[in-house]
Parts: structure tokens; C-alpha cells; sequence
């Protein structure tokens, strides 16, 4: 199908997998050929990433032998056929970059973990700041904390921006969070409330994190979480409160997918970087 | 014919095993047999084989032991490596084991030496002076004579003939230096099979895991050196065979872990980040001549001299003519190492007075250089996996554009 070199990244998270296929072909309006995102919803990472992988490439007409290099980020050792791997920061950052040139930073929301990232106008990281092993100022925890509510995951941004008032949990402990929200609901407190709540502890965190990165300028919002309009808008709020007037963040439809999609883009070049180290066109990682 | 998958459960059930069965076991094969421990770095394993007796290392327990007694006799700011070889031998795991030789690596193993003595009862140690180049550059040092090499090597000849006449009463056996010859023979050859290893690893390291080979290596600890040998040729034959992808990741080699290993979860992390090992100094007591020793002549001459001139570098060894940072410099590019990982003991002197010369070197010679610390015990490799594949990332997408 293609006459052009054919990558794919793939991301796979703690609750969904995400696959981009992007080439090097120059006829097109950009790199990006397409993307696939599938919920692994109790089952075993791994399957779900071949399943995605497969879907898409049926999608696009494709073989996997089309396909010259398979980046993985994420959990790697859910995608073994993959032929490299990049870590979630540095795909992030190239993500970030090809969806919105403009931007220098980019803030990662995902499932367990969230991180800010600063990097150069070629994507280099130059500073990053993750979350730890807690959840709380993760998308998980937003997640379990919506179905506590009885809300989708989808009417939690929504709902939030509703709100009247927030009831944020006492303390950042995702665990005990979860007994708060039971007492808040016991109380009668709206549950819009008590997502904006939420959104306020989870932005608390986020706020830190780009901080601490020294971030300037427009940054993306990327991974899951960005596609809560409840949370950046009361991050946004956030920040104008502490005085951060200095960071615009922005958004992308295809931001929770920027992961697999900087995958992808760097797999090409790798691709071309051992291909010319190697003096050929093939795989670059058959042995 | 063993497979791969046996082949490594053997290995990694002699490394998990504390209590040494596997060494127990050879002692108890026969009357008369004899069992010398040796401490890190340097292992002067033919004298004790022509005597006799079984080499077995003891290197710590990393995270299969918890100290508790062994943390009563040393300072908190020193590393863990003589806490846990005190523990071992205060829970008996070394009961069986008839002469301990302490080198003198470093000022903690040395101080082990006097402290074992101390404090373990029944069980005899050797202290065993190594010989170091004699001054330091720049420092107080810098003007002291170097004895005449015929001089060092008369010491060591002399520090060497002390063990082997130790183990000897011990066994019983002669120090006719045709058994020291034989068991040169035995150690070149060994010696040899480990250096295969490393040859094919580097060759093909996405058939040779870091963590496999590293259990491979310690599998040596308790093992007679012919069967380690043929176990180390196994691995080597076993693996070669194996149909594996080759993966996008980073060649690296790995030093400073030359004394206190490194937890199995540890090195295993670094195959999980997206690094290729082609060298390390890891168990480097078998590796520590870099060519067979002589077998014609007087053999502890032979020995002797072997230890001048043909020595790998270590930290833990001062010589005034050599540049361990140039040396390090040569092997990254002898491996074709696209970097190089400086994974030093926390407060082990030699390797982390050693890093700002190597890592300004490799920097000088343009071969990225990432560094972390680790504990025997240590046992979250979250933040090393992320520094080490970010390191790799980092290096594959920018170190040649």
C-alpha cells in the first residue's frame, strides 16, 4: 500500500492501549496514517496490544511486515514484537510537539502516574517531574472515584464544571479519598461538587509538577486525563490563582493518544538511523 | 543434555542458596577435603585449588539475608557487603567453611578481616596483602619509590605461598609445584570459558540477559572451576542457539560493581530498560587476568608475575602506570559500547573516588555516561529503570544526530 517507511507506537497504559501508525511519506498531509484505542478492561495487557496492533493494520490494508519498526511505550513487555522502546516522557514530549509545534511542555495526565515535561523545540526532554506511587494524582483515581458516583468516566468533566461549590477530600490519599467521598455523599453533598472537588486535589498536584519543571508557555495536556474539561478547568484556575500566568494550557482531540503517536515518530527515526548504520532498508532489529 | 531453562534454574537456585549446599555437598564427597571462603575482589584461586581444597566466594547475600547482628560491628556509613558476610557467618551458613582469606581491597574488607577474627569463633582468617603501585599521583605519595618490580613480585610470590602452605595443612596435601601447575591449567581454562562468554555476549548480547549471565557467573561462587567451566560453555553453546529478536537497544557497559554485588532485580532491570550489557566487572575475581598464565616454568612465579602484567583494572588495585579511565575508554570502544553505566556499591570508596576520572573521560572521548547508586539489598528499581531507559532513549535518538 505504502511506498514510504511505516511505524507504529504503541502505548500501553494501566486501562487502555493506544496505537499510531505514522510514515515517512512526504504525499501525505502529515505523518500520522491513523490511530486505534482500545480499553484492556480486566484482561491481559498484552493480548489487547496485539489485538489493537492487528485491528489497525486490517484498518489500513496492512501487514505486519509493513511495518518497519514497532515502538512500544509504557508497559514494554506487552508488545514483545516490538522492535524499541521509548519511555513515556520522551514519546510524550514528541507527541506534544508534532500535535501543537507551538508548545514546550507538555503535561501527561495518564491512569497511574502523571508528569510534566519541558523540552526542546526538537523534543529533547530537558526537564521532567513525575508523581510517585500514589494514585491520587492520577486518571485511576478519578476514575474509581466516578464510579463510586454512579457517573461515567466520560460525564465527570461535564458534571464538574457544573458545579456550585467544591468539597475536596481531606487529605491526597487516594485510598482514604475514597472514605471521604463516601461521607460527602452521605452528607447530601451534589456529586458535582464533589468531582470539582476532586479536580481541585488532582490539580493541586498537577500545578506542582509543572512547577517544579520550571514550565513556560503553551503546554499540552496529553494522556487521558486530558480529555477532562472538568480538570483543566479548574487547573487553569489553579494556576491563575498561584500566579502562574506564564503557562497556557492547551489541549488536542488527539492528545490522549500523543504517547503512541511520539512513539511512532520516533520509531521512524530509529528506523532511519539504523538503517543507514546498517547500510540497508530492512528491519533495523532483525538480527 | 541440559537445556537453557535448566541450565539457569541450577544457577539460580546456587545463587539463591545461602546455606551453600552445593559446596557443603563437595566438602562431604570425600574425607580430607577442604573448603577456603574468599572475600572480594581478588580470589587467589590456585594456590587454593593445588591445596586441595574448593574456592567458594563469599560476596555478600544481597537481599536473601537480613542483617541484624552483622550490622552490631561496623559503622552505618560504610557499605553492607561485611555486615552480610558476618551475618552469614553468625546464622552458620559458613560453618562449614575451613580458612577465610580477607584481601585487601579496601579499608571495610580489611577492617572484616580483623573484625572476623573477633568475632567468629573456630574459624580462621588469612589476611592477604595485594599488592598495590606504590603512591598515588599528586598526593603525598606521588614521590615514593616504586620497589623494583622482581621486588613486588617476590612480595606476592611470598603472600601466595603463604595461603597455599595455609589451605595445605589444612588438606594435607604436598606444595609440589606440579599441583600448583595442574591447577594454573585448571584456571586458565576456566578463566578461558568465562572470557568466551564474554566474547559472545558482546557479539550477540540480545541472546545473552544481563541477569542470565550474571547468575551464570556466580554459579562460579560455589562450584568447582571445571564444572563451572563446562557450565559456563553450556550457557554460552545453549543460548547462541537461541532464535531471539534483536531489540533497538543501547550497548552499555557496566562498572563499579566490582566488590558488593548487585541484587539479580537489579541487573535484570537493566535488560528490562532497554540496555545490551557487553561488559561489566561484575564477579570479577573470574576474570581477573586478562590472559592464561604461564604454565611451563616455576609455577608461582608464573603466578605471580601474571598478577603485574596481566591483571584486569580494578579500583580496588592502585598501579602508578595505569589509567583506569583511559582503560575503561579503550574497552567502551573494544565492545562497541554506545555507553556506559557507572552502577557503584553506595559508600564503596574505590569505585565512587574512581567515577569523576571516569566519567570525565568517557565525556572527553564522547561516550555518554549515566551513573547510580545501589545496596545490596536494595529492591525498588522503578527510579534506576527509569534513569537508565531514559539514559537509553536519550542516547539512541540524540548522542549521533
Amino acid at each position: 500500500m505504502s511506498n514510504g517507511i511505516i511505524a507504529a507506537g504503541i502505548d500501553v497504559g494501566s486501562s487502555t492501549v493506544q496505537v499510531a501508525l505514522v510514515t515517512d511519506r512526504d504525499d501525505l498531509d502529515g505523518p500520522l496514517l491513523g490511530t486505534m484505542e482500545e480499553r484492556i478492561r480486566r484482561r491481559i495487557p498484552s493480548r489487547v496490544a496485539r489485538h489493537a496492533f492487528d485491528n489497525i493494520l486490517a484498518a489500513h490494508g496492512l501487514a505486519e511486515s509493513d511495518v518497519a519498526y514497532v515502538a512500544s511505550t509504557g508497559d514494554d513487555e506487552a508488545v514483545p514484537f516490538r522492535h524499541g522502546h521509548f519511555y513515556g516522557m520522551t514519546t510524550h514530549a514528541r507527541g506534544a510537539l508534532f500535535l501543537d509545534p507551538e508548545v514546550r511542555g507538555a503535561l501527561d495526565v495518564g491512569a497511574l502516574h502523571s508528569r510534566a515535561i519541558v523540552f526542546s523545540p526538537e523534543g529533547r526532554v530537558e526537564r521532567h517531574r513525575m508523581t510517585g506511587q500514589c494514585a491520587s494524582g492520577s486518571g485511576q483515581f478519578l476514575e474509581n472515584i466516578s464510579r463510586y458516583l454512579g457517573v461515567t468516566l466520560d460525564e465527570v468533566g461535564p458534571l464538574s464544571l457544573q458545579a456550585q461549590g467544591a468539597e475536596p477530600p481531606s487529605g491526597i490519599c487516594a485510598v482514604l479519598a475514597e472514605t471521604d467521598v463516601i461521607n460527602l455523599v452521605s452528607r447530601g453533598v451534589p456529586t458535582p461538587d464533589i468531582l470539582r472537588g476532586l479536580h481541585v486535589s488532582v490539580s493541586q498536584r498537577l500545578g506542582r509538577l509543572l512547577k517544579a519543571v520550571k514550565a513556560k508557555g503553551p503546554v499540552l495536556v496529553t494522556g487521558g486525563g486530558s480529555r477532562d474539561e472538568g480538570l483543566l478547568a479548574v487547573l487553569r484556575e489553579r494556576l491563575e490563582a498561584q500566579g502562574t500566568t506564564d503557562i497556557e494550557l492547551r489541549t488536542h482531540p488527539l492528545a490522549p493518544l500523543a504517547g503512541a503517536i511520539g512513539a511512532g515518530l520516533w520509531g521512524l527515526v530509529r528506523h532511519r538511523v539504523l538503517a543507514e548504520q546498517e547500510g540497508r532498508e530492512g528491519a533495523p532489529a532483525a538480527p | 543434555m541440559t537445556t537453557l531453562d535448566a541450565l539457569l534454574a541450577k544457577a539460580e537456585d546456587l545463587y539463591m542458596d545461602t546455606r551453600y549446599e552445593a559446596a557443603r555437598a563437595w566438602k562431604a564427597a570425600a574425607p580430607g577435603r577442604a573448603v577456603v571462603g574468599h572475600a572480594p575482589v581478588f580470589a587467589p584461586v590456585e594456590v587454593i585449588v593445588a591445596a586441595g581444597a574448593l574456592p567458594l566466594a563469599v560476596a555478600g547475600a544481597g537481599d536473601r539475608v537480613d542483617v541484624i547482628r552483622g550490622d552490631a560491628y561496623f559503622q552505618s556509613y560504610i557499605c553492607r557487603i561485611p555486615r552480610s558476610i558476618l551475618e552469614l557467618a553468625f546464622e552458620g551458613n559458613l560453618d562449614f567453611v575451613d580458612l577465610m582469606v580477607f584481601p585487601s581491597t579496601c579499608d571495610v574488607i580489611r577492617n572484616l578481616s580483623g573484625v572476623w577474627t573477633l568475632a567468629v569463633e573456630d574459624q580462621p582468617a588469612f589476611f592477604l596483602d595485594v599488592p598495590q603501585g606504590g603512591g598515588a599521583p599528586g598526593g603525598g605519595l606521588d614521590t615514593a619509590p616504586v620497589p623494583p618490580r622482581a621486588v613486588r613480585e617476590g612480595f606476592w610470590a611470598s603472600q601466595l605461598r603463604q595461603v597455599w602452605e595455609r589451605v595445605a595443612a589444612i588438606t594435607g596435601a604436598s606444595t609440589d609445584p606440579e599441583s600448583l601447575r595442574a591447577a594454573i591449567r585448571l584456571a586458565n581454562d576456566w578463566r578461558g570459558a568465562v572470557r568466551e562468554l564474554y566474547d559472545a555476549r558482546a557479539e550477540e548480547p540480545w541472546k545473552f540477559p544481563a541477569g542470565a549471565t550474571y547468575l551464570v557467573l556466580a554459579a562460579g561462587d560455589v562450584l568447582p572451576l571445571d564444572e563451572h567451566a563446562e557450565m559456563v560453555r553450556d550457557y554460552v553453546r545453549l543460548s547462541r542457539a537461541r532464535d531471539l529478536r534483536r531489540r533497538d537497544n543501547i550497548r552499555v557497559v557496566v562498572q563499579g560493581s566490582f566488590c558488593e554485588r548487585p541484587p539479580l532485580g537489579l541487573v535484570r532491570t537493566l535488560d528490562r530498560a532497554g540496555l545490551y550489557v557487553v561488559d561489566d566487572d561484575f564477579v570479577l575475581y573470574s576474570r581477573w587476568y586478562e590472559r592464561d598464565i604461564d604454565e611451563e616454568g616455576d609455577p608461582l612465579a608464573n603466578l605471580a608475575r601474571a598478577f603485574f602484567d596481566r591483571s584486569r583494572t580494578t579500583a580496588t588495585v592502585y598501579e602508578r602506570d595505569q589509567d583506569r579511565a583511559q582503560e575503561l575508554v579503550a574497552r567502551a570502544r573494544r565492545r562497541r559500547a554506545d555507553g556506559v553505566v557507572l552502577m557503584a556499591a553506595s559508600f564503596c570508596d574505590p569505585a565512587l573516588l574512581d567515577r569523576p576520572a571516569l566519567t570525565a573521560a568517557l565525556q572527553d572521548a564522547g561516550i555518554p555516561v549515566t551513573d547510580f547508586k545501589f545496596a545490596e539489598n536494595t529492591s525498588q528499581f522503578s527510579a534506576v529503570r527509569e534513569q537508565v531507559g531514559t539514559f537509553s532513549d536519550s542516547v539512541r535518538l540524540w548522542s549521533r544526530t
